[in-house]
């Protein structure tokens, strides 16, 4: 199915969840996450079930003002 | 005797002796960033987050290695937010990643001069306060908007002397110190536009209770001494502002005493 991961269109294997996804993406730690512009706990990743079109956010420290 | 150990900035209940928040971004390497980290000696350190980049210098691990070096508070923010419901997730975000309440609160308005949105900001604040966040949220010094963040439940305001990384300093002193003046109590902490230590100092001198500055040193050629001279510039400010500043004049008043002033007529010491 596709879904969008930072903007950018991405065919993936039917992740049923946001901790597979994730599995597969391998994002350098730290990391927090967003799904359809609402925060994912990191507690909820195994519950959070993902749909065709969805839009994920992977987002890490960087500096700032 | 001034004593900076004892005149702390309280912001919602936390208490730094320095009254600087100094900025990460834009430094050309991490080393600099330390060592101007550790000649201005901040209250907080503000950082953001952002999707990974390949490359990209200032991110990810490396820099969070960087600022647990560093050993400062750690101030997050939600800059380059456009929408009051992107504010809210990035803060939740930030608040899982950094493991603290206090969000410095953006919500752009305007993409030419990054002023803020008071319409999104106000909602921003509103549902942030309720989910038990501690917001310093970036404002104009418009006082009907500062207000509304107030009836929301901000406990500190962060308004900007002039837009993000101008360096043009107070644009409207006259209405930062009314602001100051309406809330003589509340923690205000200039954001955005100062460019010297000069505009740093003279914001402190007008009460303002810190500074935040990120542009102005580390794009200086020397930002490890620009950070330096903020520092000294916002504690002379402070002291100035403590010591009440005297009363200007319309006109001239000699310091040196007329009294015996020699060639005068009026007769002193000449004897019996």
């Amino acid at each position: 199915m596709f879904i969008i991961v930072n903007g950018c269109q991405q065919v993936v294997p039917e992740p049923p969840t946001l901790e597979e996804l994730l599995s597969r993406l391998s994002p350098s730690t730290p990391f927090a996450v967003a799904r359809n512009e609402e925060f994912v706990p990191a507690a909820s990743y195994n519950e959070c079930r993902i749909s065709p079109g969805d839009r994920i956010e992977i987002v890490h420290p960087m500096a700032g003002g | 005797m001034y004593d900076q150990e004892k005149d702390q900035l309280t912001l919602y209940g936390r208490r730094f002796t320095s009254r600087l928040l100094l900025g990460t971004a834009r430094y050309e390497s991490p080393q600099q960033l330390l060592d101007a980290s550790l000649a201005a000696e901040p209250a907080m350190l503000t950082v953001s987050l952002r999707r990974q980049l390949a490359g990209a210098n200032g991110s990810g691990q490396p820099f969070w290695d960087l600022l647990s070096q560093a050993g400062r508070p750690i101030l997050p923010n939600t800059a380059g937010c456009l929408t009051a419901q992107e504010a809210i997730t990035t803060a939740c975000m930030a608040r899982e990643l950094f493991e603290t309440n206090l969000i410095k609160l953006e919500v752009i308005g305007d993409e030419a001069n990054l002023q803020p949105d008071p319409f999104g900001l106000v909602e921003a604040a509103t549902e942030l306060v309720k989910r038990g966040f501690d917001v310093l949220p970036y404002c104009t010094e418009d006082w009907v908007v500062c207000r509304r963040l107030l009836d929301a439940g901000c406990q500190a305001l962060m308004p900007w002397a002039a837009p993000i990384g101008t360096g043009q300093g107070p644009r409207n002193p006259n209405a930062m110190r009314e602001l100051r003046k309406r809330v003589p109590n509340l923690p205000l902490i200039v954001d955005a536009g100062i460019g010297l230590p000069s505009h740093a100092c003279q914001v402190m001198e007008w009460g303002f209770d810190a500074v935040l500055v990120n542009t102005a040193v580390s794009r200086a050629n020397d930002p490890v001494t620009m950070a330096r001279a903020f520092g000294d510039a916002v504690r002379a400010g402070r002291q100035a502002f403590l010591s009440g500043p005297m009363i200007v004049q319309e006109l001239a008043l000699p310091s040196t005493p007329e009294f015996g002033r020699p060639f005068s007529t009026n007769a002193v010491g000449a004897g019996k």
